[in-house]
């Protein structure tokens, strides 16, 4: 036992407990989001509820583990040698990828958004839509915009401003 | 909403409907209702914006000077969407939803058209509208008329009464006189899509095809015998000018209509009242 090969050595179990409370904590912020909303599994409203609070606390919570994280693994790193620091370092490991899955938008990597869109006339978007192909159409005040289903199934949300309107397009 | 103008982000998925999230107030919209349900807008609803869902050759022929979506400079939408419609189609249900079970009237994948009117929400299965050129029904005390396009998937629905009083709609068959008179007596010029199509052989889907060379289809009231386009506009005829109200209507899987209209009915073709469980 270290405690007794060491006795000058404070405590070190409680530090390192800590640790590993914070970086679960960190981790289960986006992993149980994410768990929750996987396809092809039923979402209940209060599963649902669960995930928006949670990704909602994310980026700030994820942040403030990983600062405590560190601060605990320094309050360890003096009295540990060589292969425990390397665990230490580790460790810090998934709270750095937590505070950093807290600011990706998975959905959006699978589906990326049409940030800039442009509009061709009929006869030029005949290189890209067939006659078959279905559009969503909207018309408002005159102003007619066709967008291709194929696209829009895509990108599942596009903005645009249709007629003075601005529209979410989503498919 | 509330004069705020929101930016919506694809953001999380909910029973296999898409959820979205605004960047202004970071609440949670459900895609198939526009309503929010989490967040500080929750409860709140989008207004939805008329649209409909209709081939882009039909679409071109009502909206020459119209404006299309531009795809994505990247190709990933281009080789995610060649077969999307097949592949979503054999995607697996989420088990335990209501209609998913496939004990309900029609199999969870089945694409409907989903009408809501007067707190009554219907569905009607496409695969029973694309084999007729009109559906007539009456929803929540509404008379409504739904128009198939000729490619068989271009749908639009319309209420079908004027000055209150329910008015019948009839297909006019293709090869009808008012369609054959054009290309017989070479007067009217062909359609310049038909006219392109006949120097390009094998379009791509039967459909196009068939919508490059034939004529719009047209539909005929029993009442006053005027002649309709897709557009649900009087082209001919007494009532000529007057405009059918369109209603919105929304295509969807079967499985995901029954979960936003718990109550809904399922059309049924040739049935009296069209309406079964």
């Amino acid at each position: 036992m270290p405690g007794k090969l060491a006795p000058s050595r404070p405590r070190r179990w409680p530090w390192a407990a800590m640790l590993l409370a914070v970086i679960a904590a960190a981790v289960m912020t986006v992993w149980i989001p994410a768990w929750t909303m996987r396809p092809f599994v039923p979402q209940s409203a209060a599963a649902m509820a669960w995930a928006y609070a949670l990704l909602r606390a994310a980026p700030a919570a994820t942040l403030v583990a990983l600062a405590a994280a560190a601060a605990l693994a320094w309050r360890l790193w003096g009295p540990t040698r060589w292969p425990g620091r390397l665990l230490l370092i580790v460790a810090l490991v998934p709270a750095g990828a937590a505070a950093w899955m807290a600011r990706q938008n998975l959905f959006e990597r699978l589906f990326p958004p049409l940030v800039r869109t442009g509009f061709a006339s009929p006869a030029a978007a005949a290189g890209f839509v067939d006659p078959g192909d279905m559009v969503l159409a909207i018309q408002v005040q005159g102003d007619a915009a066709a967008f291709p289903v194929r696209q829009i199934a895509f990108h599942h949300v596009v903005e645009e401003e249709v007629g003075g309107t601005p529209v979410a397009v989503t498919y | 909403m509330g004069g705020r103008r929101l930016t919506l982000h694809l953001a999380g998925i909910n029973n296999q409907n898409f959820v979205m999230r605004d960047d202004e107030t970071g609440s949670w919209w459900q895609q198939s209702t526009g309503e929010a349900f989490a967040g500080p807008l929750r409860g709140s609803r989008l207004r939805l914006v008329f649209a409909d869902e209709v081939a882009f050759a039909i679409w071109r022929r009502e909206h020459p000077a119209g404006r299309v979506l531009r795809p994505d400079a990247s190709p990933a939408w281009r080789t995610w969407s060649a077969d999307w419609e097949a592949k979503t189609g054999r995607m697996p249900v989420v088990a335990g939803v209501p209609g998913a079970d496939g004990r309900g009237p029609l199999p969870p994948r089945a694409l409907v058209l989903g009408l809501e009117q007067g707190g009554a929400a219907r569905a009607y299965p496409i695969a029973a509208l694309a084999g007729q050129g009109v559906v007539q029904d009456d929803l929540g005390g509404l008379p409504v008329v739904i128009f198939v396009g000729e490619d068989g998937r271009s749908l639009r629905a319309f209420e079908s009464a004027f000055d209150g009083r329910r008015v019948p709609f009839f297909a006019k068959l293709d090869g009808s006189p008012a369609a054959a008179v054009a290309p017989a007596g070479g007067v009217a010029p062909a359609p310049a899509a038909a006219a392109a199509s006949a120097t390009v052989p094998g379009a791509p889907a039967a459909a196009a095809a068939l919508m490059a060379t034939a004529p719009p289809r047209l539909w005929v009231d029993g009442t006053s015998g005027s002649e309709w386009d897709f557009q649900g506009t009087a082209v001919a005829g007494p009532w000529r000018g007057r405009r059918l109200r369109p209603l919105p209507a929304m295509k969807d899987y079967w499985f995901d209509w029954r979960i936003y209209h718990p109550r809904t009915t399922v059309y049924a073709a040739g049935r009296d009242g069209g309406a079964s469980r």
